[in-house]
């Protein structure tokens, strides 16, 4: 196989990967499809939120009601976001943290707290103060679990020098075509995974529900004889691989035996160590149009 | 039924007048590298984790055989998903090993491999990332649950005399570390970083749980360390955790602590300054929790680097000269060697490829690159997203002079995500690229590596939130693990493989031993399993 042709087969890879784990969250084919990449990021949430202890989740639709009046009531002194202005950040509040559904909030509210300036808004309704403390806990939520974090535009590089560097001193046309392998490649990637890709097209693989690329190994024994076939383990110990025939084999890596795995990303390796800043973002605002 | 009652108690009271043995004499913790106790997390207070025993030697290793196995047995995958891994390091003391998982203590027969005891917490959150164990004092241990507990049992049945609250849950924090003991304290050190918290170590008392100092990792407004703050805001949302282990020099009666990243993790824009003391080695009296000297290792991090990794102390010559030293490997990718009395710097020298730092300044303190901040974008790091290294327990061993670690190569890109004047919580997320486990033997006069390995593996990239430790022992002996499930003794001098034992999962301790019966022992936590091990017998 040429290089050229297994850096394509790489790409196509990360491709079908990609649209598998996305599938393999999404909802049934008569329920309202959401996106697989937002199927993908609810689930981070829950997980994230899960794994760190942080309770339930918050309502969005009553959070987004609690935030229209939050803003201009509540906003002017603990800012629209609540983190704080001339009075206190409510997200790390003790108050705010403890409170389930409005029960240690609401007194807060209607009270005030006149001796630290607060005034007193008794007119505030429960089903009001309801929804201000939920778009409080969500408020949190989006600060503490990190799961809900939202990338925000990526996409600040030159496009025409990111093309420069991909035909030029990147060398990227020496394995990569953009009417090839990387074609429409911005179409089928979000920016932020193909940013990744393009300087190593596993790193994404790495999350979870991800799974490599098999290898091909050729193991020469110290008798010269080779066994060639798919890498199936591979430490100080022992090198294991199952041949073109079916069968599996596993050899003890000891003195005299040379394992060599096929590596079809060393070039992609050996850039990390040059790139700048600017090469990466240039290169992704090239990628990204190619639609 | 009263009386009886104070006849019991006068009877307890009396027996405690006559000094009944305790089943950890507290002298013991004193002791420099004990060899019939494992009295700590780290063996003994020097952080060291090397053994003077040399039954098993680097001729006979290879006669390692299992002499039992322990699983830990609770309810499967714990919240989260995850399997929890034995991350603890065993305290072994009269003949019993005492370990922990979030949620659970376990008292084990070091001999048989036969519990005891189990010890079943059941929480009210708390981030179930990992447990480090426990600290003894006479009869009685320290455990930590994730929920902001400190709890005392009693060693003898694992009941429980008592539970104080020292973090609130509420406000995420969450408490994964090893209490330490010194003297008539035990530390307390907590964690957090999802709600942005301030940092401290607790000093409580042994019998009574009754708290006695609290030293802040970040300075309140006005104090000494404000002037690293803009504002009395920012060193609110302070940072500075605490969750593993110090150690401790008894001659200057300083204990060394190693603090956390600030917050918010990676969005530093509303923090402009250095951050005292986050990411910082401190020496404090542990009479008063008063701070003596600090070493801050990442000024003004934005990587999620904490600085807790464990300073491991040691006496060399630096010039020909006698000097005590501290050494750490650091998550940051730098080599620090202190000296111990004073802070000052004796080596600040990176131990694998970075560009976030433009170098060091006049204290040996890394100088952070603005440029490598995470932004919207994504900057470009050339170290592994995780760190060099992480929480795992290093080892150094005298007979060598050599620091050991497992470290880790990589390349990452950092987001920020947060973007707001006044952000809060993590506030980016980084993208690993490649990375690359290698262990490494590091010569304290100047950081240079003297031998590594780089584990063989299938693919460049392998992931994993536990990491293998490492222990030395006067039989020229390295013993750690790779990420593929295989113990390993290494020869300390020349990093040559001599043993390996594939478990069932890649260790996720620091390995111990110690010497019962006239046998000496190996024990390594892999996963959910303990793996002891000792030599086989030999036929005549």
């Amino acid at each position: 196989m040429s290089i050229s042709a297994r850096c394509a087969l790489a790409a196509a890879m990360l491709l079908a990967l990609r649209a598998a784990q996305g599938y393999a969250q999404a909802p049934g084919p008569n329920e309202n499809a959401t996106p697989p990449a937002q199927m993908e990021e609810n689930q981070r949430a829950l997980r994230t939120r899960e794994f760190l202890g942080l309770g339930r989740q918050p309502d969005a639709k009553l959070a987004s009601d609690g935030e229209k009046i939050f803003g201009p009531t509540c906003g002017f002194c603990h800012g629209a976001d609540g983190r704080g202005g001339q009075g206190p950040d409510l997200l790390r509040s003790p108050i705010v943290l403890d409170d389930d559904k409005g029960e240690l909030i609401g007194p807060v509210i209607q009270n005030g707290r006149p001796d630290k300036g607060m005034p007193a808004f008794s007119s505030m309704t429960e089903d009001q103060i309801r929804a201000i403390a939920e778009f409080l806990h969500m408020q949190v939520e989006l600060a503490a679990n990190r799961g809900t974090y939202q990338v925000q535009n990526i996409v600040t590089g030159n496009a025409q020098a990111g093309e420069a560097y991909f035909k030029g001193e990147g060398k990227c046309t020496t394995c990569h075509s953009v009417t090839g392998d990387l074609a429409h490649i911005g179409s089928k990637m979000e920016p932020l995974d193909l940013q990744a890709a393009e300087l190593y097209p596993e790193a994404r693989n790495n999350d979870f529900g991800g799974t490599r690329p098999q290898r091909q190994v050729t193991v020469t024994l110290a008798n010269g004889k080779k066994l060639t076939g798919s890498l199936r383990h591979l430490d100080d110990f022992y090198v294991s691989l199952t041949d073109a025939q079916g069968q599996y084999h596993t050899v003890a890596t000891a003195k005299g035996v040379k394992v060599e795995v096929e590596d079809k990303l060393v070039v992609h390796r050996q850039m990390l160590d040059k790139y700048t800043d600017k090469q990466i973002h240039d290169l992704t605002a090239y990628l990204v149009t190619l639609k | 039924m009263k009386s009886r009652r104070l006849m019991v108690l006068s009877l307890l009271v009396s027996l405690q007048g006559v000094s009944v043995a305790q089943i950890l004499d507290p002298q013991k913790l004193l002791q420099a590298e004990p060899t019939d106790t494992w009295p700590t997390y780290n063996g003994d207070y020097s952080g060291r984790r090397f053994s003077p025993l040399m039954q098993i030697q680097s001729s006979n290793v290879s006669d390692l055989a299992l002499a039992w196995m322990y699983r830990v047995k609770t309810s499967g995958p714990v919240r989260g998903g995850i399997n929890p891994d034995i991350k603890s390091t065993p305290l072994m003391v009269n003949g019993i090993l005492y370990f922990t998982v979030p949620d659970h203590v376990f008292a084990v027969d070091a001999r048989t491999g036969h519990e005891l005891w189990h010890y079943d917490w059941v929480d009210k959150g708390g981030h179930l990332v990992g447990n480090r164990g426990l600290g003894m004092y006479g009869d009685w241990l320290y455990f930590m649950p994730p929920d902001g507990w400190f709890v005392s049992l009693d060693a003898r049945t694992g009941k429980e005399r008592w539970r104080k609250k020292v973090a609130d849950e509420k406000m995420q924090y969450f408490t994964t570390a090893a209490p330490m003991v010194i003297g008539h304290h035990v530390l307390v050190g907590v964690g957090g970083d999802a709600i942005d918290v301030q940092g401290y170590l607790e000093a409580h008392d042994p019998e009574t749980g009754e708290l006695q100092w609290r030293w802040n990792s970040t300075p309140r407004k006005g104090e000494p360390g404000s002037e690293t703050w803009p504002n009395a805001a920012a060193m609110e949302h302070g940072g500075g955790m605490t969750w593993l282990p110090g150690t401790y020099d008894k001659e200057l009666n300083l204990v060394y602590w190693g603090t956390g990243n600030p917050n918010p993790v990676m969005a530093g824009q509303g923090r402009k300054g250095a951050n005292l003391w986050t990411c910082s080695i401190v020496a404090l009296n542990p009479d008063t929790g008063k701070l003596v000297w600090w070493f801050q290792g990442s000024p003004h991090d934005t990587h999620d680097w904490d600085n807790t990794e464990t300073p491991v102390l040691f006496d060399g010559a630096i010039d020909g000269k006698p000097r005590k030293l501290l050494a750490q490997a650091a998550r940051n990718g730098y080599f620090f060697v202190l000296d111990r009395t004073n802070g000052a710097s004796v080596v600040s020298k990176p131990f694998v490829p970075l560009n976030w730092s433009k170098g060091v300044d006049a204290k040996g303190q890394p100088i952070p690159d603005e440029a490598k901040e995470p932004t919207v974008d994504g900057s470009y790091l050339t170290i592994n997203w995780g760190g060099g290294t992480n929480w795992m327990p290093p080892s150094f061993s005298p007979q060598t002079g050599l620091f050991y670690v497992n470290g880790t190569l990589g390349y990452a890109l950092v987001y920020l995500t947060d973007t707001s004047e006044r952000p809060e919580g993590y506030g980016g997320f980084g993208q690993p690229l490649w990375s690359q486990h290698i262990l490494e033997a590091l010569d304290y006069r100047t950081g240079n590596v003297k031998w590594s390995h780089a584990y063989t593996t299938a693919d460049g990239t392998q992931g994993g939130n536990s990491g293998p430790g490492a222990l030395t022992t006067a039989g020229n002996l390295l013993f750690t693990g790779d990420y593929n499930g295989n113990l390993i003794a290494f020869n300390a001098a020349n990093g040559d493989i001599l043993w390996h034992f594939p478990a069932l999962h890649s260790l996720s301790n620091g390995p111990e031993t110690y010497m019962l019966d006239g046998q000496q022992y190996l024990v390594a936590g892999a996963g959910d399993t303990l793996y002891v091990f000792k030599l086989a017998p030999r036929r005549p």
